[in-house]
């Protein structure tokens, strides 16, 4: 499966060596296929300066001026650290953004991940049917972060919606869960991690590639299921895990939409849905303090570079990439 | 001396307008090198005649606002009467939702591209005026190309931030508390009346629950409109010069006045009063049923009909009706590096003061500016709803007080810093003290 070589850079197929030979071809010919590799490139060249590079740069600079978006760019003023400082210093609504942004993701990424591994686990075996099951777990997650899914999540999750009447079957009076600033956050972790069809299908390509050798080596040793799991399955699928936990955590802290759609864009009820980047967005388009808006992305920008290099600095202790030709 | 440009007729398509410019530049700059001096002067006067002074040079004014599929109509069908008038001019018209408006708004002003002329209203005013993006309207009106001489003094007056007239009102509105009358006429319930003081409006509330079971009142202590005409009563304001016009005693109290309210189940649950506590018409609590009065603006009365079978009535908000006063619904504002001030300013003269023009509004925007007109559309109106919000204001207008400052940069934090902090209260987080000293706080960082 293309997925699980993917994450795996250490691989070393034959398509490298044949490469070799080429890039010691002349030096004129070499230069022309460098110009036609920049012109093969261009188009994402160009996109990558025009609407990443530079605009990121102009944010970094305007996180030191008092940018407010309607003030032409030519009379923004310089205002050094400040941005920064009120961001540590005098800001308790910044604070507690950053409180939800860190309980949504330490809740919801390791709970969406143990779904997406569980049910990979179960729709791993070859039961009749199974392909159907696949998909409709998966289908979830097509769904993605839509305007139209967080619409229905909200009608679902009122004081009258469909969930409590279900509740109600079972003579539990249930709670307005999403406007209930106790319930709220949780209404939306429940959202992300039953989309966990995109990681589940992941785990699968992952299971798929364990040998059959290794389950029947571990069974003849006499390890019951559990021990197989623990011993074989795991840490093959280490890298796998590794892959989906970066990617999900960065998922995770970026939540947006499903908080925007529930909060009316105001992370109400009392700011209990008040995710990191909904308060940016508030903070430059509502409150019309962009400058300081642009510092606190690039404050979150660092933040998550922190985070991934983190778990790439620990992955070492625990994902194994055990093709058998490396380490 | 523009033969290039076709007079235009029905609804012509911009694009064709802007295109003939360029051509006709270059033109005249080949003609006026291969045949040069003969012709020196001829070119010369052309050159003046293809400026901004040519009233009949084709103009295409970019306009933008927001609201509902409605109001998209009554305007366009305005501004095509307008081109209609004045073949040369036609727009390039954009609206929206409110919702998300005032985003795409500081958006294409950040751009560069901001449009011509736009709706605004009181809550952002003052942020675009005080970073100079709306053009001084004061010489129009001074040279009578803005015509006033028929608005309310105190109409227009709400547009003035900083001593320049930063937006036309589009139209006339006040607060309104909206109740569900079907209700009350089912349950043999009294209807609330305007001037009855906030404690009997909750005690009538109170009563309305228990013989409903539909609570009787939205909580509103987490509305700005509602605790700025309670300030007023007070003898205090929203704002004062470049400060709060309260200090937390004052919040204090107001949130201990609903606190008392919940408590005596006058109003509905937090989750509840958080649900109508949107500024969207259709989840106001009247409408919604889960509430017996809402707080609304009188002109809303239309847009609140649509979305009940239920009859409603209109009133003014509890206590003393002079604390309201004759608010500014919405503004027409022109961006101030426009190229088209002058089209821009007889646009706004134009939907302000034709007769033909503000029939065809109506009350959509408030009612409307100019007192002459008003009397016309109220006469015409059929639209029983709309009737009911003329005749509410029509019987306030004799009450109105002075018109307050227009409220200052940072406003729309204030608001949303009082949502958070009523709530806080409503759901029992915090101590109307506590909630009240929260709110001042991040009042003073937020218009600093």
């Amino acid at each position: 499966m293309a997925l699980t070589t993917a994450p795996d850079p250490t691989r070393r197929g034959p398509g490298s060596a044949r490469a070799h030979p080429q890039r010691r071809g002349p030096g004129r010919f070499r230069h022309s296929e460098g110009l036609a590799g920049y012109v093969f490139l261009s188009p994402w060249l160009i996109g990558l300066m025009g609407v990443t590079a530079i605009p990121m740069l102009l944010s970094l600079y305007l996180s030191f001026t008092n940018y407010d978006i309607l003030t032409p760019f030519s009379e923004v003023e310089w205002v050094g650290l400040a941005n920064y400082e009120r961001m540590f210093t005098a800001d308790p609504s910044y604070w507690h953004a950053v409180r939800v942004t860190l309980t949504f993701a330490l809740i919801a990424v390791p709970l969406k991940l143990a779904a997406a591994l569980g049910v990979a686990l179960l729709l791993n075996r070859a039961w009749r049917g199974v392909g159907l099951f696949r998909g409709l777990f998966y289908l979830p997650s097509l769904l993605g972060g839509s305007v139209a899914l967080a619409i229905v999540w909200v009608n679902m999750f009122n004081r009258d919606g469909a969930f409590n009447s279900l509740l109600s079957l079972f003579g539990i009076t249930g709670k307005p869960w999403v406007n209930d600033p106790d319930w709220a956050l949780e209404t939306l972790m429940v959202l992300a991690i039953w989309q966990f069809g995109a990681p589940m299908v992941i785990f699968l390509a992952g299971l798929k590639q364990v040998p059959t050798e290794l389950y029947e080596a571990a069974s003849v040793d006499g390890a019951g299921r559990l021990r197989q799991f623990r011993d074989v399955t795991l840490p093959m699928l280490s890298p796998v895990i590794f892959f989906n936990l970066v990617l999900e955590t960065i998922n995770g802290f970026q939540g947006f939409t499903a908080a925007f759609v529930l909060s009316n864009g105001t992370g109400g009820p009392v700011d209990s849905t008040l995710m990191y980047t909904l308060n940016l967005y508030i903070t430059g388009f509502t409150d019309l303090n962009m400058g300081y808006a642009s510092a606190m992305a690039w404050v979150f920008l660092i933040a998550i570079a922190v985070i991934t290099a983190v778990f790439f600095s620990t992955g070492r202790f625990w994902v194994h990439y055990s093709d058998g030709e490396d380490r | 001396m523009h033969p290039a440009t076709p007079p235009t007729t029905g609804t012509p398509v911009g694009r064709a307008h802007r295109t003939p410019l360029p051509r006709r530049r270059l033109l005249r700059g080949l003609l006026a090198v291969t045949v040069a001096a003969p012709l020196m002067f001829g070119a010369a006067a052309c050159g003046d005649d293809g400026g901004a002074a040519d009233p009949n040079a084709p103009v295409k004014l970019s306009i933008f606002w927001w609201g509902g599929d409605a109001r998209a109509k009554l305007t366009e069908d305005a501004l095509a009467l307008y081109t209609q008038k004045h073949p040369n001019v036609t727009f390039e018209k954009t609206w929206q939702a409110n919702q998300g408006y005032f985003d795409k708004l500081a958006t294409l002003t950040a751009g560069g591209n901001p449009p011509d002329l736009f709706q605004i209203d009181d809550n952002y005013l003052a942020e675009y005026a005080a970073r100079n993006t709306t053009l001084d309207l004061t010489p129009y009106q001074e040279s009578g190309k803005l015509d006033t001489s028929k608005f309310p003094k105190s109409l227009w007056q709400y547009g003035v931030v900083d001593g320049k007239l930063a937006g036309l009102a589009a139209g006339e509105n006040t607060q309104g508390l909206v109740y569900n009358k079907t209700l009350l006429t089912k349950h043999n319930l009294p209807e609330p009346t305007t001037g009855m003081s906030w404690e009997q409006h909750i005690a009538w509330a109170e009563q309305v629950t228990a013989k409903t079971k539909v609570p009787g009142t939205q909580d509103p202590s987490a509305d700005y409109k509602a605790f700025w005409v309670w300030l007023r009563q007070q003898g205090k304001d929203l704002y004062k010069g470049k400060e709060l016009g309260f200090t937390a005693e004052d919040v204090t109290k107001w949130f201990d006045l609903w606190k008392g309210a919940r408590d005596r189940k006058a109003t509905p649950t937090a989750d509840v009063i958080h649900e109508g506590n949107a500024s969207d018409v259709t989840k106001q609590l009247v409408v919604t049923g889960k509430a017996a009065t809402s707080w609304v603006w009188a002109n809303q009365m239309p847009d609140l009909k649509k979305n009940t079978k239920d009859e409603l009535g209109v009133i003014a908000y509890p206590g003393d009706p002079s604390a309201q006063w004759a608010r500014a619904s919405m503004y027409w504002s022109v961006f101030k590096g426009s190229k088209n001030k002058d089209v821009a300013i007889d646009v706004i003269n134009f939907l302000n003061n034709d007769v033909a023009a503000v029939k065809l509004l109506g009350t959509d925007r408030g009612l409307p500016s100019n007192l002459d007109l008003r009397r016309v559309v109220s006469d015409d109106t059929t639209d029983p709803a709309m009737k009911q919000s003329i005749a509410v204001e029509a019987e306030l207008t004799q009450k109105f007080g002075e018109s307050p400052q227009v409220p200052i940069k940072g406003h729309s934090k204030v608001k949303s810093e009082l949502i958070k902090a009523a709530e806080n209260a409503q759901y029992g987080r915090a101590t109307p003290a506590e909630a009240a000293a929260q709110f001042v706080e991040a009042c003073k960082s937020a218009i600093a």
